[in-house]
């Protein structure tokens, strides 16, 4: 299968007041066509500057980015935003939906800034928010008098509606209760069952369940190696080895002693 | 980004925060009323005044001559052919006297002695009814023309019918046959025109103290034509200093009135500016008020893939069109300013009626004007808006 995206020997170092940070140190892995991977790490552990980097928010010190094989280390800040509008979607923990603007269009805002023409963007939009089972009655409702879990419903499909090649989910159902958030979660395997690439970053075990497979990152390095949690194909509900993976290294069924870090494949 | 989506997203802001947008824009709002109030308010009062003063009354010349020998038509007709730039130059003759119906008596009445063509020269405007021919005053006929000041004055109000009514001056009854319309220009109070000789034969005018007054030929240099009447006149009666001859026209007045009104509108055009500069600075403080409470918003949209240009657009266009709403609420008060204003002067000044100018370019100008503040002042906060990292935009709470 193609890699969608491919992080190879990532450094971040940070200029701050305390002096240099070095928030990634090293990290390489990569994610195929239709994989669900999550991202696990503790606060600190530098998951959240992968996220930027790998939402082309931010470009690393060194290393190389490769997102459908084009390598954007490099790129500019324009450079960068096209990439952001085209190719990638981005989940919040926080939703944050313009809140007095229409489920619709807040569906419809991330086309405003490509090149889409006007006629298509409302049809778009509309499919996408079908795609995440949201209630048609909803599209013309305010963000705002929505719940929670419709809300996050109508970011995932705001994330989708330019038909990114990534979509990338920062602790997704952290504002969520546990209820919601497998809801969030079991569209978000409805998603990578139509073919789409998502990234979850958390913190908690048990949503990092959810995905195919789950990388470790801790000090800025990935620790252990990435493991498939389960094989989709064959057993859609290995709730428990997931579980597993998250412990680290040693309690994983595939993390033995020896194995890369990084995976390469 | 396109335009629409840009106004869309412009609206979108400016409502969520309608009170506070209100408030910034009321420098602009005051700066841009007075503007508008005061150019059309202007504009109308000198088109009042030019419409008034018209053309014939440009090409009036008053000449007034300390000649101890007095000065006779024969003088005058003298002075006309030596200065062929004149169309004609006539006499007259005020005396101050009282005047009344009968039931009515108005002390200090002035009666204006004068041939026909005198009110050619003055550029006088018949409200109704007619002037006196030249054969009626030689003749020497008792008919009266009365302007409508004096006929509010002598009859009560200006709708009165006056023509054809009497009207007693000196020791005799006078036939009303004409009334002029009023100049708020020139007034002398009640204003009377009675023919020439009627007023040697009755009311003891003496021949031989005219004031003198020149029409000048159409298309002649009305300053230069004062210039030479001048010195032509001290030469014609003597006289060694051009102090004892002022010539004067109305052109020069029009003229005057032109700097003077020039000059106000500069005077309030800066005050204007420096309720518009503070306008400006109002809404570069809201502006930048509203890119810090819009962090997660600038974070969001640059996720999304919103460009620098495009946030740059975006918060610009948001300045730029709460200075034009400010700009377009100020012009339509300080349009209805005007109209106020313009009824006040009409109520002070009985017969003027002041209608406020509406100029296109200037209404454009101050769209244009308020464009140009929202360009300047928005650009600082929009830019900073810009530049900010989407990273740390969307960490921001």
């Amino acid at each position: 299968m193609a890699l969608v995206l491919e992080a190879r020997d990532i450094h971040k170092i940070y200029e701050g007041a305390s002096g240099l940070t070095h928030a990634l140190r090293g990290v390489s892995f990569s994610v195929e066509q239709g994989e669900f991977l999550a991202i696990m790490g503790p606060s600190g552990s530098g998951k959240s500057t992968l996220m930027n980097i790998l939402g082309c928010l931010d470009t690393p010190t060194t290393g190389s980015y490769f997102l459908e094989g084009v390598d954007v280390a490099a790129y500019n800040e324009d450079e960068l935003a096209e990439i952001r509008a085209t190719r990638i979607g981005f989940v919040f923990q926080s939703f944050n939906l313009l809140p007095r603007s229409t489920v619709l269009r807040n569906a419809m805002m991330p086309l405003m800034y490509t090149a889409c023409p006007k006629k298509e963007r409302a049809e778009r939009a509309r499919s996408a928010l079908r795609s995440v089972y949201l209630d048609e009655a909803l599209f013309d409702h305010r963000s705002n008098e929505l719940s929670g879990g419709q809300m996050q419903r109508v970011a995932i499909a705001r994330a989708l509606v330019n038909d990114p090649a990534l979509i990338l989910a920062d602790e997704p159902t952290g504002n969520l209760d546990t209820a919601t958030g497998e809801m969030v979660l079991a569209t978000f395997k409805g998603l990578r069952d139509q073919g789409k690439t998502i990234v979850l970053i958390t913190h908690e075990p048990d949503v990092a369940a959810h995905a195919d497979r789950a990388i470790h990152i801790r000090d800025g390095k990935l620790a252990g190696k990435d493991c498939p949690v389960h094989t989709r194909d064959t057993d859609p509900m290995p709730a428990s080895v997931g579980h597993d993976s998250i412990a680290g290294p040693g309690a994983s069924p595939c993390g033995q002693a020896g194995h890369q870090r990084g995976g390469v494949r | 980004m396109k335009l629409g989506d840009l106004l869309y997203e412009t609206w979108y802001a400016l409502a969520a925060n309608k009170g506070r947008s209100f408030l910034t824009i009321l420098g602009i709002v005051i700066g841009i009323s007075a503007v508008i109030a005061m150019t059309s308010l202007i504009g109308g009062i000198q088109n009042t005044l030019m419409g008034e003063l018209g053309f014939a009354q440009a090409r009036q010349v008053a000449i007034s001559v300390n000649a101890p020998q007095g000065i006779t038509f024969d003088d005058l007709d003298a002075l006309e052919q030596m200065m062929p730039d004149y169309e004609f130059i006539t006499g007259s003759t005020q005396i101050g006297t009282s005047v009344g119906t009968g039931t009515t008596t108005v002390e200090n009445a002035t009666i204006f002695c004068a041939k026909p063509e005198y009110f050619i020269a003055n550029g006088s405007n018949l409200e109704s009814g007619r002037l006196f021919t030249e054969s009626e005053e030689k003749n020497g006929a008792r008919y009266a023309v009365i302007d409508q000041n004096s006929v509010k004055e002598v009859f009560g109000s200006v709708d009165a019918q006056a023509v054809g009514q009497t009207i007693h001056i000196g020791n005799d009854d006078y036939q009303i046959i004409g009334v002029l319309q009023s100049s708020t220009l020139v007034s002398y109070g009640t204003m009377i025109y009675v023919p020439y000789s009627t007023a040697v034969q009755r009311l003891g005018v003496t021949d031989g103290y005219l004031q003198i007054t020149g029409f000048v030929r159409e298309g002649a240099d009305i300053e230069s034509v004062v210039a030479t009447t001048t010195s032509t006149v001290a030469r014609y009666f003597g006289l060694a200093g051009e102090d004892d001859v002022y010539v004067f026209s109305f052109d020069s007045i029009i003229k005057e009135m032109e700097t003077t009104m020039a000059s106000f509108s500069l005077l309030m055009g800066s005050v204007a500016s420096i309720s518009l500069f503070v306008g400006g600075v109002g809404i570069m403080n809201m502006m930048l008020t509203n890119v810090t409470e819009r962090i997660r918003e600038i974070g969001l949209r640059k996720s999304l893939g919103a460009r620098r240009r495009d946030i740059t657009k975006q918060f610009l266009l948001e300045a730029i069109m709460l200075c034009v709403m400010g700009g377009v609420i100020g012009i339509v008060m300080g349009l209805l300013g005007a109209w106020g204003l313009g009824a006040a002067v009409g109520a002070m000044q009985p017969g003027m009626t002041v209608v406020p100018a509406i100029s296109l370019p200037v209404i454009l100008g101050a769209v244009g004007v308020c464009v140009l503040i929202g360009v300047v002042f928005g650009y600082y906060p929009a830019r900073r808006a810009a530049k900010l990292d989407p990273v740390e935009s969307l960490r921001y709470q």
